[in-house]
């Protein structure tokens, strides 16, 4: 149950990404930054909101400013949805 | 006339300049409904401070550059409330890039947020006005000064100056004002961020005439004069409130304001 939640978040942060950069064959690794998927800093912010939206949470950005890869990213947006449980 | 059991919408509501004219509004008697793009824990403070003042304050979470988000918010506006007073049309983002460098995205971005939502939330804003209504806009000196990497937002605060004019004569028939404030620097968090990325000398945009920069609630009790009946003749306006530093541009003029400062001594 847990890995399917853990899954859950990084296939919709997949079809987000995918929907807002207008891809359709995005690839997330671990150690991959939004500026190397070709995010800029307006799409990071609508990433941000259609995830806040999806799982009702709030994503802090003095909290994202440590965060270097989407690896770091994923596990903060986990942390967020389990906190919110 | 009072202003209580009136109905606000401020759009960026939660923080900043925003939170201010709500916290004003709502110790008016206003019942306010802040509008605010990220951050729920920050509206729910605001909406927290706002009711202690004996009102109701709801918030709703929309991008205003989303026509659909406009939509919904106001199809909620008309279902919890049913009409609306008073629209203060106070949110805004925006790309700061010199002109050679901003790219359609940015400008599309900061456009439809500062400018294109007035136009949006005023068509649906007028149409829940039975009584009359007012409508008021925060704009920046940048609509028509020139100020480092603001290009995007300083047009689109043009445009919603120009716009404030065509919405106040055809509005009129229908009682509702439209005004707009063009404030100076306003202590924010945003001023912060927009200084310290572009390297600005803090104390030169510091420095106005009167002494000191605007405050929040400087712009919040203009807002509340422009929301009342004593403003009724006020149409179309971009009321400045800077401190006169607009009149007196800082760095021509720092001597007289040091010579102000010492005649106050006297």
């Amino acid at each position: 149950m847990a890995v399917e939640k853990s899954m859950e978040v990084e296939e919709t942060l997949r079809r987000i990404v995918a929907k807002i950069l207008r891809k359709d064959d995005v690839v997330l690794t671990p150690t991959t930054t939004f500026k190397e998927l070709g995010a800029d800093s307006l799409d990071v912010v609508q990433i941000l909101v259609a995830l806040e939206e999806t799982y009702d949470i709030e994503l802090v950005d003095e909290e994202l400013k440590s965060i270097n890869n989407l690896g770091g990213f994923i596990d903060y947006v986990k942390q967020k949805v389990a906190e919110k449980k | 006339m009072s202003l209580k059991g009136k109905i606000a919408l401020i759009t960026g509501g939660s923080r900043g300049i925003g939170r201010a004219i709500t916290l004003k509004l709502a110790s008016e008697g206003v019942n306010v409904i802040i509008n605010y793009f990220r951050r729920t824990s920050q509206a729910e403070l605001t909406a927290r401070e706002a009711s202690e003042k004996g009102v109701i304050a709801h918030i709703i979470k929309a991008n205003v550059g989303e026509p659909d988000r406009i939509d919904s918010m106001f199809r909620e506006i008309e279902e919890k409330f049913g009409r609306l007073d008073i629209l203060i049309n106070n949110a805004a983002s925006g790309v700061a890039r010199p002109a050679m460098e901003l790219d359609e995205k940015s400008w599309d971005w900061t456009m439809d947020i500062n400018a294109r939502a007035l136009l949006l939330c005023a068509q649906k804003a007028a149409r829940l006005m039975y009584n009359g209504g007012h409508i008021v806009s925060i704009s920046s000196l940048g609509s028509h000064l020139v100020m480092p990497v603001y290009t995007a937002v300083g047009v689109s605060k043009a445009a919603l100056e120009a716009l404030t004019r065509y919405l106040a004569i055809e509005l009129a028939p229908r009682k509702i004002c439209v005004n707009a404030i063009s404030a100076g620097a306003v202590e924010t968090e945003a001023l912060r961020l927009y200084a310290n990325e572009k390297s600005l000398p803090f104390f030169q945009i510091k420095s106005t005439p009167a002494g000191r920069m605007v405050q929040p609630e400087d712009i919040a009790n203009l807002v509340v004069f422009l929301c009342r009946d004593e403003s009724f003749m006020i149409r179309g306006q971009v009321i400045v409130i800077d401190g006169g530093f607009s009149l007196a541009p800082a760095g021509l003029l720092n001597p007289v304001y040091a010579e102000g400062e010492k005649s106050g001594e006297s």
